[in-house]
């Protein structure tokens, strides 16, 4: 039931957005929608870890595992720290006259969509549902994407559009083949546990193939390398509450559904051929991202990079198995919260600097002092600097591959080394030395800073201390994948 | 309708990606992708007459009119708004292009790809046909610089995963097709929107001279 308060609340919210011509119940009713959103986000991940499973009328529609759970738990709160730093952010746009009143209105009924696409997609219990989702959320994010109306911001959006739009095609028809195993007009809508149950009727090659498919497909979503070329254009031209929601909530549920048919596969073939092809995606996307890193001129781009490597690092994680799922299921959740803090400080940064060329930011510590103390330590926490809990996750993904994987280990070590060296370099140029002329001094509103103070709080309490229906969480995602 | 007779039509949709990716006037182009969607409704009625459910005729209805008659209409706006009577040109020149569409259609036939062609061993053909459309469509969109030329193709791709799962029998339900059509129709209106964004800010659609975005 509560699922379906959700949806019924972010879309009655969208509706609202549309007919009111008030700015202040916009904010409310967007504030109050996610709001509702988490709540109901946190029960159902208890009842999940509880129960094992959340299936309201008899998972005909909705049914959550445990890592579903994690992942709307990750959606409710990325996504009401991301909409009430949204109001303030916008306030201060519209105050410097860079957008107007219909583009602010815009700009919330599409964030109400994308959160209902994205809540539909992590928890529909029909995978050809979960991909009519996915493809929902690359339609809705299309314009927030190109919110600007600049020559690059639409140029990012079209690239998005279009890479994904092809991703997404591929991901189809890897779905598709997956239903090979079910004999379908005799069984009528087609649920994830009915798909797992048939798998051993599936060709094995046809199984390969299609997770194949999937893999490239829903990785496009994801943002594994090679897949990856959209996003550095997209999150560096989009608005930054929306660079974190794509980093910290789209990429996850993609990832979520790459996961399921990971399980399917491994019935039919074995863990070892889906393994390796994460392992291959993964390495490659912490090497590109490395190396791009170094020399980004853009901090958003950077952020969308280490995105990148990040997914990647996930991608290990599941592919080297054993502590390794662990190990990335919980850097799954620190990502998620780290993104929030440097995103929504990078949004401080543009709003005070007027651009997001590295160059031009320079003694950011004494301009906006807080904002980049946050900053620095979500580069802290991204890089895994102890005592931050992805120190503790990328030690355990890479003793997890020592065994197995000992020349991937090591490769992966160096590019995260080579990360921690990049993003120093531009952290050094952004915010120590002498503040770019003109800058004015001091934060531009303590609304603009609560929300990724509360993120780090967080993030520190999971870094040392897991609750226990967390734990549960994560120990059954261990066992099933 | 028999086997020949769904080869003949799996045949006017290969040819008309093939015709696609030669085309140079951007009306023609158009007309071809109607006439393709037109062929995967007939196809698509076909499966209609097998089953006899209602709910498939209404999807069936409806993708008539998003994919024959709204989409075709919309580009041909486009193209009359914009003044864009020819495509922009290709990456590969018209010889290379007809190599690799030779080369893709060779490789659609081949041995390799037989766990995919013989998901229904009887229609072994007609899946090796689609499978051809299929890698034509993505070699459609790679291989030509124009916006609109680029929807198409993505069009076509989707059109030939329909006409997949049909002769695979991987045909979903009525409702979550509706859901699949209401999701192609939402993506044909923006992805309209952003050509006459492009033109807009680039006075152009050829996607190449898209040069804003650099590290």
């Amino acid at each position: 039931m509560e699922i379906l308060f959700i949806i019924t609340t972010l879309f009655a919210a969208a509706l609202i957005n549309l007919i009111t011509k008030r700015k202040i119940i916009i904010e409310v009713t967007s504030v109050i929608a996610s709001l509702v959103s988490l709540i109901l986000s946190l029960t159902i991940a208890l009842k999940v870890s509880s129960a094992g499973l959340y299936a309201p009328w008899s998972g005909q529609f909705f049914s959550i595992d445990s890592l579903g759970a994690i992942v709307i738990l990750v959606l409710g709160f990325v996504g009401f720290t991301t909409t009430t730093y949204s109001v303030q952010y916008l306030r201060q746009e519209i105050h410097k006259n860079i957008i107007g009143f219909k583009r602010m209105k815009q700009y919330f009924i599409l964030l109400s969509i994308f959160f209902a696409a994205m809540f539909l997609a992590a928890t529909s219990s029909n995978p050809i549902f979960a991909w009519i989702s996915i493809e929902a959320t690359t339609l809705s994010t299309a314009f927030l994407i190109s919110f600007y109306d600049k020559p690059s911001a639409i140029e990012g959006a079209w690239k998005y559009l279009i890479i994904n739009s092809i991703g997404l095609l591929l991901g189809f028809f890897g779905t598709l083949l997956f239903f090979t195993s079910i004999n379908l007009p005799s069984v009528g809508l087609v649920d994830w546990h009915l798909l797992t149950a048939n798998a051993i009727h599936l060709d094995p090659l046809l199984a390969k193939i299609a997770f194949v498919f999937v893999l490239i497909g829903y990785g496009t979503k994801v943002g594994l390398a090679p897949m990856h070329t959209w996003k550095p254009d997209a999150y560096s031209k989009a608005p930054a509450p929306i660079g974190a929601l794509l980093s910290s909530a789209l990429l996850p549920i993609a990832f979520v559904i790459i996961l399921r048919y990971k399980a399917i596969t491994d019935i039919v073939v074995g863990p070892l051929f889906s393994q390796r092809l994460l392992v291959t995606f993964g390495l490659l996307s912490i090497a590109i991202a490395a190396l791009i890193m170094f020399n980004a001129k853009n901090y958003k781009r950077l952020l969308a990079y280490s995105s990148i490597e990040n997914a990647g690092v996930i991608a290990l994680g599941f592919g080297f198995g054993g502590v390794g799922i662990f190990a990335a299921v919980l850097h799954l959740i620190y990502h998620s919260c780290v993104k929030v803090v440097l995103f929504l400080s990078s949004g401080n940064l543009l709003l005070k600097y007027n651009s997001a060329k590295i160059f031009n930011v320079k003694g950011a510590l004494k301009v906006i002092p807080i904002t980049s103390v946050l900053f620095i330590i979500g580069f802290l926490i991204v890089t895994g600097i102890p005592p931050f809990g992805i120190f503790m996750t990328k030690l355990y993904i890479l003793s997890a591959g020592m065994k197995d994987h000992l020349f991937v280990s090591l490769l992966a070590l160096f590019f995260l080394t080579l990360v921690f060296v990049s993003f120093l370099k531009h952290i050094t140029t952004m915010f120590f030395g002498e503040k770019t002329e003109g800058v004015e001094k001091g934060e531009n509103s303590v609304w603009l800073l609560i929300p990724q103070i509360s993120m780090v709080i967080i993030i520190i309490i999971l870094s040392f201390y897991l609750p226990s229906f967390l734990h549960t969480l994560i120990n059954n995602v261990v066992l099933q994948y | 309708m028999n086997l020949l007779t769904l080869q003949f039509l799996s045949e006017i949709i290969l040819m008309s990606v093939i015709f696609l990716l030669i085309m140079k006037k951007n009306l023609s182009a158009v007309s071809f992708y109607g006439l393709q969607s037109l062929v995967v409704v007939i196809i698509l009625l076909n499966s209609f007459f097998e089953t006899k459910d209602l709910l498939m005729l209404l999807v069936i209805f409806i993708m008539f009119i998003v994919k024959v008659i709204i989409a075709p209409l919309f580009f041909i706006r486009l193209i009359k708004k914009y003044a864009l009577s020819f495509s922009v040109s290709t990456y590969l020149s018209t010889p290379i292009t007809l190599i690799i569409i030779t080369v893709l259609i060779f490789i659609a036939h081949s041995n390799k790809l037989i766990p995919l062609t013989s998901i229904v061993p009887d229609h072994q053909v007609l899946l090796s046909l689609v499978l051809s459309t299929m890698f034509l469509s993505l070699f459609l969109i790679v291989n030509r610089k124009g916006a609109l030329s680029q929807i198409i193709g993505i069009l076509s791709f989707e059109n030939s995963i329909v006409v997949f799962a049909v002769f695979a029998n991987l045909e979903q339900s009525a409702s979550l097709q509706l859901g699949i059509i209401f999701d192609i129709f939402i993506w044909i209106m923006i992805a309209s929107i952003f050509v006459s964004m492009l033109y807009k800010h680039f006075g152009t659609l050829n996607v190449s001279s898209m040069k804003k975005l650099k590290d």
